[in-house]
């Protein structure tokens, strides 16, 4: 009876596990030299880390192509980015067109948020999936004066309301092997410009943060987008140099237990690329898979009861609350020595975390907080961005 | 097939419950030699730290907590089953299951809102020890009700029916806090619907344990009761018995078994219903006398094995025991009742 209900939750899993492939076939691009026009971007994005998806830029339009992320990455979705008023290419016929520059955004997630804050767009969102997760000012603003609509999440999206705010584009969560099915394909038949921005997929923080560039060939921002983005690249290279270099490795946690499952993140996640670059050493570092891998309390036990930190720790606020969880996390080193940090300190007052939103575009804030905790002789601990310490 | 009494063969159950759980102590995804264990348990000193801790608080707590449920669910369901005199009943068809899920769903789907937030921090409780809190509570209220009902209804058919419709309703409710939730409550909240054994630590494990306990001691002295009402209504009545008080004593008795176990393990289904025709085919006996006892021994055995099976060494993932508890359960239940043909008991 109960179980049902989980239902719900699981289905949209179960759609992505179940469509391997779905799209059209991969077309060959002769990609040209961008063009000066009024509406066109004259810098390009090259795309160095990011895996999920490409961009060719062509006389007078621009493909973006969605990488599916089982198996061989081919090309599953693309899209035509047109100017207004330009003329579809007889080359690619029957291609998804968005209009650039884009001027108003329907988008899903916090990290959406984030991506078109980097690249100073936040102000065109009109439309977001849920209320309860803003952080930004700017965005907080415009709910406030009813600029903003929300439009559901998931399957739950209203897709009536969608259609009539005509956005210039629909940023989705969807992997792109479930972007053409279930409430996707009546929103892609009724004319919604839908793209699936899944940065949530990359194994990079790199990677991750890259997706700026998919929201500024949106509208036409490449050339300040690349060189914010570079200096990015470059902090972050900077900073992970200064954690290579350390000379310790501190042991590291994450996360909490529930009920006997303690999910850990797997090494070759974006979560364990972060810790590496810091210059942590984390006992599941040589472990497979990008997401997480499920143990039981019994085989973290022995690390954690010897850990030098504990990190991401989840929704508790202090130590107090973590020994209410479970008594016998007061055992672990990390408690004893006040050693425990999450990545809490930038949640408001309506308890949404900036670390899920901004954090997706600058990765060399987190990457200079996790040194900054493990290595407080290579850069001072004083100035934490998104961390704070447990008490 | 010589006749053994049930009094050697609860015995024989009971030594080999007794290896189930020293078995369930020494095996585990980390390899501590059994030496060891046994210098931890005894006289609770290692050489080693973790190794002290791995035993003391975390594998010998589960293997209580195992213990407990396992007696407490299989009674419950053989109480259910006798006083609707169905097969198919067990603690979750009265809505008491359900109900300690609304209370659970309560706390973990509204964390995010101001007035719990507010409520933990204010009476100093957190986690699990208010989820505990709200699972009873939800439980109990789901009991009233059943109790107040049961208090107007004379069938037991009725009764069961009414049950079932509570219990619909419950996970009505359940949904639509649900559908309104963010995503990472609801992952809390299906990982507790999976079930585990693991989270119940030292003074959770004294309430759990003396809440079953009491719920047992009820279970054994409605034992009479039980036989017989197995016998029909009217036959109770003829020997003097009072089948409205019963029905209000074993109802209550089975829903503080299955609430409380609910409440500190999320809802572990299968063995209420399993256990009691596995203790019935074994014991070829409708005397209640024995079937509690029994029912008591062979759940608490299935639940510790199911454990073994669940940690087995170089496996570092916990299966949830909701999973394990169904996959090997169910072909003992299809194998002895295939022996059978049909169930007479009822």
């Amino acid at each position: 009876m109960y179980k049902n209900s989980s239902l719900r939750f699981l289905f949209p899993l179960a759609v992505i596990l179940l469509i391997s492939s779905c799209g059209q076939s991969g077309q060959n691009k002769s990609a040209v030299a961008g063009s000066d026009s009024s509406n066109f971007s004259s810098a390009k994005a090259i795309i160095k880390y990011a895996k999920g998806f490409r961009i060719d830029y062509y006389d007078h339009y621009k493909i973006v192509s969605l990488l599916n992320r089982v198996g061989d990455k081919t090309d599953t979705l693309h899209y035509l980015l047109l100017p207004e008023g330009g003329t579809p290419p007889p080359d690619h016929p029957g291609l998804p067109v968005i209009t650039i520059p884009v001027k108003s955004l329907v988008v899903m997630s916090s990290s959406h948020v984030g991506l078109a804050e980097f690249v100073g767009v936040a102000d065109r969102i009109i439309g977001l999936g849920s209320m309860k997760y803003i952080n930004s000012p700017a965005v907080r603003q415009r709910i406030k004066t009813g600029a903003v609509k929300e439009v559901g999440l998931d399957n739950d999206v209203n897709t009536e309301l969608l259609v009539a705010m005509h956005p210039g584009a629909f940023l989705t969560m969807s992997n792109p092997d479930a972007a053409g099915v279930g409430k996707n394909k009546t929103l892609a038949e009724a004319g919604v410009p839908l793209l699936p921005v899944s940065e949530w997929l990359e194994t990079t923080p790199l990677g991750r943060a890259e997706w700026v560039k998919l929201i500024a060939a949106l509208v036409n921002r490449e050339d300040i987008v690349n060189a914010k983005f570079d200096s990015v690249e470059q902090e972050y290279k900077k900073l992970a140099a200064i954690g290579a270099a350390s000379a310790t490795h501190p042991s590291v946690i994450i996360g909490m237990p529930y009920k006997g499952s303690w999910f850990m993140p797997a090494g070759e996640s974006y979560m364990v690329q972060l810790l590496n670059d810091a210059g942590a050493g984390y006992h599941w570092k040589d472990t497979k898979g990008t997401g997480s891998l499920s143990m039981n309390f019994e085989t973290v036990a022995p690390v954690a009861l010897k850990a030098d930190y504990w990190l991401n720790i989840g929704t508790v606020d202090s130590k107090k609350e973590i020994a209410g969880r479970d008594a016998r996390f007061t055992q672990f080193a990390p408690f004893v020595k006040g050693t425990i940090y999450n990545n809490t300190r930038r949640t408001n007052d309506i308890g949404s975390n900036d670390y899920w939103e901004s954090g997706t575009a600058n990765p060399q804030l987190i990457l200079a907080d996790l040194i900054r905790i493990m290595h407080p002789d290579l850069l001072p601990k004083d100035s934490l961005y998104y961390y704070k310490q447990l008490k | 097939m010589p006749v053994i009494s049930p009094t050697v063969r609860l015995a024989g159950l009971l030594l080999l419950l007794l290896l189930a759980f020293l078995l369930d102590i020494s095996v585990g995804s980390v390899k501590i030699p059994l030496g060891d264990v046994f210098h931890i348990l005894f006289s609770s000193s290692s050489k080693d730290d973790t190794w002290k801790f791995i035993v003391e608080k975390i594998r010998f707590p589960k293997a209580c907590t195992a213990v407990l449920a396992g007696c407490g669910l299989s009674v419950s369901g053989l109480q259910m089953q006798t006083l609707f005199r169905n097969p198919l009943a067990d603690p979750s068809v009265l809505g008491i299951t359900a109900g300690a899920s609304l209370g659970v769903a309560m706390v973990m789907l509204a964390g995010g809102s101001i007035a719990t937030l507010f409520a933990i921090r204010e009476l100093g409780l957190s986690g699990s020890v208010l989820i505990t809190v709200a699972a009873c509570l939800g439980a109990g209220l789901i009991m009233v009700m059943v109790l107040l009902l049961s208090g107007r209804l004379r069938d037991n058919v009725l009764m069961l029916i009414i049950g079932i419709m509570i219990g619909s309703i419950t996970t009505s409710i359940i949904s639509i806090w649900q559908y309104f939730s963010a995503p990472e409550e609801i992952k809390d909240y299906l990982l507790w619907l999976f079930g585990s054994l693991g989270g119940v630590t030292n003074g959770q494990l004294l309430i759990l344990g003396s809440v079953t306990i009491l719920g047992l001691i009820m279970a054994w002295l409605s034992s009479k009761m039980l036989d017989a009402l197995l016998l029909g209504e009217n036959y109770a009545r003829s020997m003097g018995l009072n089948p409205q008080r019963a029905r209000l004593i074993i109802i209550c008795s089975s829903s503080l078994l299955a609430g409380s176990i609910t409440a500190f393990c999320g809802p572990i289904g299968f063995v209420g219903i399993a256990v009691p025709h596995i203790t019935r085919q074994l014991f070829r006996t409708s005397s209640h006398r024995i079937l509690v006892p029994a029912c008591c021994l062979i759940g608490t055995l299935l639940l510790l094995l199911c454990d073994v099976l669940s940690q087995l060494p170089g496996n570092q993932t916990a299966l949830p025991i909701n999973i394990i508890t169904a996959l090997t359960g169910a072909p003992v239940v299809i194998a002895l009742l295939l022996r059978q043909k049909n169930i007479n008991a009822y």
